[in-house]
Order: C-alpha cells, then structure tokens, then sequence
C-alpha cells in the first residue's frame, strides 16, 4: 500500500468522524441548522465527482449541472406523484389529461433510486462516446459539455407540461424508505446525506488508487502514450464520465430531498460553474479535498450572505480570484507542498547535523 | 519465422513522400537496425507500424495479420511496443507507476477497476534492477535525468513485454557506459523479443545488429549484416553527398 493511500484513507476516516458526530455536537443537534448543512454535504458528493472526471482525468465537465439536475428531477417527480391523486397539480394547469409515459414507472421508489443514477451515467456515457472516440480532448471538452448543458436545461424548460417548466416541481410528499418517512429537519436524515457522502468518498478514494485510476493519471498526461501501451483510451475517458455523472445523479437526489423541491436552476450554468469552483478551491486532485471545498465554500457563501447581504458576491469573488492566483491547486496542493516542504527542511537539517556531529 | 512483413509502405505528406515503396521483412527474435540519413524515413516507419502515422499504400503484417488500417491501442494489443525518440515516460508519475503502466498485458478495464495501481509495479521491479534505476522507484519521473528517463522507458517496455519493440534512438545522450549497458540488455532481450532500433551510434550498431537496412529519402538503399553495409559504395555517397 503506498503511503499516499494511506494518508487519503486516514483523511477520510477523519472527514467520516468530524462529519458525523462533531458537526451535528456543534450544531447542537438543531434540526434546521443540521438541514442547511447536509445541503452542503449533498453539494460536496457533485463536487467529488467532479474531481474524478476533472482533477484524475482531465476532462472538464461544465455539464455536471445537467446530470445532477437529472437525479433531482428522477427523485421529486416520485415525490410528486406520491403527493399528488393521481395526476400532479401543474398537469391539470398545462392541459395534459393523463399521466405521460415518462412519468409512470416513478411510482417505484426502487426505479427512482436506480433512475436517479443510471439516467445521467447513460446520457453521461452518451456523450462521453461521442467525444471521446473522436479523440476531443481539454478545453473543447469543457465547450462541448457546456453547450450540451444549456441546450439541455431549455429543452428542459419548454417541455412544461412534463416538468413543471421554469418553476420546477414543488409541493413535493417526504420519502419514506422501509416504512421511514424522511424528515429533512430531523438528525437520521442528516445521518443518511453523510452516510452517503462518506460511501461515495470511499468510492472515489479506491478507484484513484486503483489502476484505473493510475491509468486515468497516465491519460491525463500523455494520452497517446497509453494508447501505445494498448490501453483504449476512449472507454477509460467514458467510464470515468459515467460515474461522475451517476455520483453526480445521486447528490441531485440528496439535494431534492433537502430542499423538497426541484428547480431548473439546478440545471444552469452557473450552478455549473459553481461546482468547478467548489472543486477548484478544494484541490480537484484529490475527492477528499474536493468535498470539503464543496462544505467550505457553501458554509462561506452562507455566513457571508448573512453579514454583508449587498456585497457578499462580491468577496466571494475576490476570494476565488485570489484562490486560482496563489493555490492553482486549491488547498489539498497547498497542504501537501507544505508537507514536502517541512520533509525537505527535516532532512537537510538532519544531513547538516550529521556533518557538524559527526562523532554524535 | 516471419514475424513483421512489410510490403510497398508508402506515406504522403502534403506532397512530400516520407517513406516511399518500403518492402522488408524482421524474423522472429532478430535485432534489426535502421540507418540512414536525417530525413531518410527511418523514425516515420516506425510510426506507421506502431499506428502513429496511417500509411496512405502498401501493408503491414504482423504474424500474417493485417495491422496498417488498425488503432495504435489495437497493435498495441498484438504485441507492438514502442520507444520514442524523445523519450516519453509519465513525468508525473513516480518511476514505480510508470512501471505499473507499462505492464499491460491485460488492459481492459475490469482489470483495472478491481487491481490497486501499483500491484503491477511490484512484480516489475526486477526489471528496474536491471537498468539500476532500484533505488528510485518513489522518485517522480520528471525528476530522472535524461539518461535515466532514457532507461526508465526501456524498463517499461521489458514490462510491456511486447513481442516486437520499435526502438527510436535509445542510447541517445547516454554515456558510453550506459549504452554498453544497454547493449547488453537489448542482447539479452533478443532471446524473446524481435527489435528494430533506429541508431546513430554506430559502434552501438555493430554491437546488436544481426542485420541492418539502411535507407535513404523514403526507400530501401542497402541491406546487410555490418560488414556488408560499411563496404557499399551506395551508402558512402548517400551519407557524404558524392
């Protein structure tokens, strides 16, 4: 085991402990504090797929919004017709007198989770096909998947019968999972969002260790090198793109759940962007370190808005601006050059005692 | 046996052909050397068999099947592995993973998704013995000297193990002792590995070569063991110009 797996695998212990029993103690186990911040932690599983795609691949994904849309969407339309007789309320108010198709198989709870995931790692793998096996790589990537998300999210807004359109799904039932009904106020729900996060860390934490993983790293580098080692490159790039887009599903159903609601701003570019900014503050090296720029940086957002409601857009801005000048690789890259930096001076002191002492 | 025939090869760019009607053929286990001028193709061969360049005529076979319309990972798969002229090793990685890369004999993803990254690179680490690069299996790549980065991709070709090695000036900016050295690994490779090295060193050359092909502005001039090359008259003029 090399010694950077093992500090990732301590670091996530640490992250699973501080997330699940000292962040809820500081809390003080209270109910709308506790659902404002499993929001943050359904944010950092969207940010820590994207590291997986972006920070070990090197394809940026300004299209994670949509995949995270779809999960949202696959769990507030179950939602929804739970809470609804029969035909959801903004159906009626859009003419549409039966249940369209899409629609049907929501009633499943165990469809939807499937949904919520492999929707977006099938769309997700879609494109990923396309590029891909075309060899299209590094910033046209990010333009494809960007434009792939706004022509997304309108379609999405103009089919309003079948989504609610530009408000969203709202007015949504609690889910109830094993004949428990999920309250998003309450201390078991906030246990489920870290529970999940921790499982999709672990997740993200093997698959960088493994060889596909190291083999991501090599493409990232040199794809033609890889090639020439008889990896095909293409189904490495769209598998990683798939799982990024399945983790990024799941937060999206996470995310519903918080908020009881499901929005297309879910879906916008500036969500987008937003996402490789958690990322990018973070360290997008590391899925870890990518979370936790997630929960920093929602936290921020949060403390910031409430003190200076005029101008908080304005230091958060300040803030990322001063982030990609000074740590380009966010705080993970400015904790482990200090660590080598400490180990460097350790051992040239250490060398230079032996030649002062050498008698010692 | 037969392992590499390459029939007619001819590549166009724009207008200018860099290999022109190249016919040869490599025996199993056989060092075969390429010679020639700078221009003359020799480097831009070695493309089209390893699938970095696609020949616009002429064919390729390897043990009998057609390889020069297929992908480089595809030939890769075959057996062909190669090294390129600058050399191209993961300057990112440490020397271990880049190792753990090279080892490919099963590619797929499943086997990477179900193996940590450096299993492979332990059971390769003979191999960095071998070309005394043992004690800095931790360092990064980029780290290496040019010498070093050198060898560290020949290592990760012996872990390829591919069956034929395309060889692009290997010894370049090695010392002489370090191209002996590598001489000698390159001999005791030819044991289950079939070689084609494009070299300027020519004491090098008479080292490994069982045979030499020397050419000159895309085709063929003169082929030959070394004895046969240094008395042709056709290549003294293509080398000095009259």
């Amino acid at each position: 085991m090399s010694s950077k797996f093992q500090y990732d695998l301590v670091a996530l212990v640490i992250f699973a402990l501080v997330v699940a029993f000292g962040v809820p103690a500081v809390m003080n186990y209270d109910g709308f504090e506790l659902n404002t911040f499993a929001r943050y932690l359904a944010l950092a599983i969207v940010s820590m797929a994207l590291s997986l795609s972006w920070g070990t691949a090197g394809l940026l994904n300004l299209g994670q919004a949509a995949t995270f849309g779809m999960g949202s969407y696959a769990m507030a339309m179950h939602l929804k017709l739970r809470a609804s007789d029969g035909l959801p309320d903004f159906m009626g108010w859009n003419n549409v007198e039966t249940l369209p198709w899409l629609w049907v198989p929501f009633e499943s709870l165990t469809f939807t989770l499937l949904a919520g995931l492999l929707v977006p790692a099938f769309i997700g793998g879609l494109i990923a096909i396309f590029m891909f096996r075309a060899r299209i790589a590094g910033v046209f990537v990010a333009i494809i998947t960007l434009a792939f998300l706004v022509a997304f999210q309108l379609l999405f807004i103009n089919q309003q019968g079948l989504t609610g359109g530009q408000n969203g799904l709202t007015g949504l039932a609690q889910m109830s999972l094993f004949g428990w009904t999920v309250d998003p106020y309450s201390m078991g729900f906030y246990n489920l969002v870290a529970g999940c996060l921790v499982v999709a860390l672990a997740f993200g934490v093997y698959l960088t260790h493994s060889k596909f993983g190291l083999i991501l790293r090599a493409i990232r580098e040199d794809a033609d090198r890889a090639r020439f080692f008889g990896y095909n490159v293409a189904s490495y790039q769209t598998l990683v793109f798939c799982i990024s887009a399945a983790l990024a599903g799941w937060a999206g159903m996470l995310y519903t759940l918080v908020l009881e609601f499901a929005s297309p701003t879910y879906m916008s570019v500036s969500f987008s962007l937003a996402i490789v900014i958690w990322c990018a503050v973070g360290g997008r090296e590391s899925v870890i370190a990518a979370a936790f720029g997630a929960i920093v940086v929602n936290m921020l957002e949060g403390r910031l808005s409430d003190v200076f409601v005029e101008g908080w857009h304005l230091i958060l801005g300040v803030i990322f601006v001063l982030v990609v000048m000074f740590m380009p690789r966010g705080i993970y890259g400015l904790l482990s050059d200090s660590v080598r930096k400490i180990r460097r001076i350790r051992r040239t002191r250490d060398q230079r005692g032996v030649e002062t002492f050498p008698n010692t | 046996m037969e392992q590499l025939q390459v029939t007619d090869l001819q590549v166009e760019f724009g207008g200018l052909r860099a290999v022109d009607g190249l016919s040869f053929s490599v025996q199993e286990g056989e060092i075969l050397c390429l010679l020639g001028p700078n221009g003359a193709g020799k480097s831009t061969t070695l493309d089209l068999i390893c699938g970095k360049t696609q020949p616009t005529d002429g064919s390729i076979q390897l043990n009998g099947v057609e390889i020069s319309q297929m992908l480089e990972f595809r030939r890769a798969r075959l057996g062909i592995g190669r090294k390129f002229q600058v050399p191209s090793v993961y300057k990112n990685l440490t020397v271990d993973e880049n190792l753990s890369v090279a080892r490919s004999r099963r590619p797929g993803m499943w086997n990477a998704l179900t193996r940590l990254s450096l299993t492979d690179a332990r059971e390769a680490a003979s191999i960095l013995d071998r070309v005394n690069l043992g004690a800095k299996r931790h360092e990064m790549a980029g780290n290496l000297s040019h010498g070093e980065t050198q060898w560290l991709e020949i290592a990760m070709l012996i872990a390829q193990d591919s069956k034929l090695i395309l060889m692009d000036e290997p010894t370049a900016g090695m010392t002489i002792q370090e191209t002996e050295r590598t001489a000698e690994i390159f001999r005791s490779l030819s044991d289950n590995h079939t070689l084609i090295v494009v070299e300027h060193d020519m004491s090098f050359v008479r080292t490994v070569a069982d045979r030499i092909i020397v050419m000159n502005r895309g085709a063929m001039l003169a082929e030959g063991t070394i004895e046969e090359i240094e008395a042709n008259e056709d290549v003294k003029t293509a080398y000095l110009g009259h």
